[in-house]
């Protein structure tokens, strides 16, 4: 695929991307964020896109993600982090110091705490897959099991981290 | 309302896992979702945070240990009588001589080497080390990163050379990076000396020491001990490194070459990089840096935001 015709899939699927990034929670930034989006893509040039809508969308998805993980590292910083490209994002880094200690002791028990809860091979799989990024097919293969078995850890691990989070905010 | 959290709880896991798949297409079924209740989107993204914070938590699958040779006890009655036969007296078949190996990693790669008494250092990408088989609490690193793992032994310390510098430790865990003739070296837990026999700078937990060859001085700082060797949990954590260390970092943990312009090398970095996402799309770092990143023939170049 040239750059032309991924700008031509771009442009024809324009509003649909940038209803995707308001629907991120994007706001009034969402027409910068679809303009970082188009340079970011434009720049990235990998090769042959099998699928370039797909391709575009998931770029969206990681540009909103990695803008949330950016605030959340911000927010468990010692220190004043006010220029992250693009501006912060609403409820930025204006937190006092002690209550960024705060949200990072909190997120690291929520983490411990799932951990505690999984089945060596459930950790491993979830290892595999968020650090190494190995679809779960991949792994299947890798540690001769069924697909649906990597699915089905990987949802025991997403599950103990939201019954952990559900017990810090009960609380 | 509890039900409905459940709901939304399982929905997120759900689209989470989805989304996560390379060839997953179905992202205006997910944007409805994410339209339906503000809650979505905050619940989708507190699961990808809470998810990087488990996953750094889990430590890399268990090595396959090292086989030094070793003077097992069939080995010496075999090596008494050899020597017998051959008629040599007086040679002490317990002595242990230099039996120097080398463990190196290309650019990108990783090795875990497992030493005779449970010791282990972790190789990162494009690291070199030259091991003793006849003295198991020795190495030195030629180039590149290695975290020590060093079992606690005051009566045999454990000795890193690194350039023409020595860090002596009892018991420690430890990362040390060696490039371009620069050294740097972080405690994570337990204590190092540093050049015991010139200035044997102690470094307990939390301290890291820098220093370049030929520079008489050293610079020792304080760290979070949780970001020493971090790159073995997938993520760079850097507190104030210059962009060109930073991009020395990323080449040797990925295997790609990261240049950075000049205009930018001094500029500094603290954040983390998490190399799963980093390998997808490189152009993810244009956020968390405030940079553009350009493609070069042999890798990716950062440079100034447009």
């Amino acid at each position: 695929m040239t750059l032309a015709g991924l700008e031509a899939v771009f442009l024809a699927n324009r509003a649909a991307l940038l209803r995707f990034l308001v629907a991120h929670g994007a706001g009034d930034a969402a027409e910068d964020l679809l303009h970082e989006l188009w340079l970011k893509v434009s720049r990235a040039s990998a090769g042959p896109i099998a699928a370039p809508l797909p391709y575009l969308f998931r770029a969206a998805n990681n540009l909103m993600v990695d803008r949330h993980r950016a605030q959340r590292q911000a927010m468990q910083r010692d220190h004043d982090w006010t220029d992250i490209a693009g501006g912060t994002l609403p409820g930025g880094s204006d937190e006092p110091s002690s209550e960024r200690r705060l949200i990072a002791r909190e997120a690291l028990g929520i983490a411990e705490a799932a951990l505690a809860r999984l089945t060596p091979r459930a950790a491993a799989i979830f290892r595999r897959h968020r650090v190494d990024g190995v679809p779960q097919k991949a792994i299947a293969a890798e540690l001769g099991v069924s697909i649906s078995t990597v699915e089905s850890d990987l949802r025991e691990a997403y599950r103990a981290l939201n019954e952990a989070r559900r017990r810090i905010d009960e609380a | 309302m509890a039900g409905d959290e459940d709901k939304i709880g399982a929905e997120a896991i759900a689209w989470t896992i989805r989304t996560g798949e390379p060839d997953f297409a179905e992202w205006e079924v997910f944007a409805a979702w994410l339209e339906a209740d503000p809650r979505h989107a905050a619940r989708y993204y507190a699961l990808q945070g809470d998810a990087d914070e488990l996953a750094a938590l889990i430590p890399p699958p268990e090595p396959v240990r090292a086989a030094p040779r070793r003077l097992a006890r069939r080995g010496w009655l075999a090596g008494a009588v050899a020597a017998t036969l051959a008629g040599v007296v007086g040679v002490s078949v317990l002595q242990t001589r230099p039996d120097p190996f080398v463990v190196e990693t290309a650019p990108g790669g990783r090795r875990t080497v497992t030493l005779a008494d449970g010791s282990r250092i972790a190789l990162n990408g494009g690291t070199r080390l030259t091991l003793d088989r006849g003295d198991q609490r020795y190495a030195v690193i030629d180039r590149g990163e290695a975290l020590f793992t060093v079992r606690h032994d005051p009566a045999r310390p454990f000795k890193v050379k690194v350039g023409a510098d020595e860090l002596i430790d009892v018991g420690t865990v430890f990362d040390v990076i060696r490039s371009d003739g620069k050294t740097w070296v972080g405690v994570a837990e337990g204590a190092l000396i540093f050049n015991p026999r010139n200035e044997a700078v102690p470094l307990p937990a939390g301290r890291a020491l820098s220093t370049s060859d030929g520079v008489a001085d050293v610079q020792v700082g304080d760290i979070a001990t949780t970001s020493v060797g971090s790159w073995q949990r997938g993520q760079l954590d850097f507190a104030g490194a210059p962009l060109a260390d930073v991009a020395a970092a990323l080449s040797r943990a990925t295997g790609v070459r990261f240049t950075v312009v000049p205009a930018l090398a001094a500029r500094t970095f603290r954040g983390t990089i998490a190399l799963a996402d980093l390998r997808q799309d490189p152009a993810r770092l244009e956020p968390l840096l405030g940079v553009a990143m350009r493609r070069t023939p042999g890798g990716w170049e950062i440079a100034p935001s447009p």
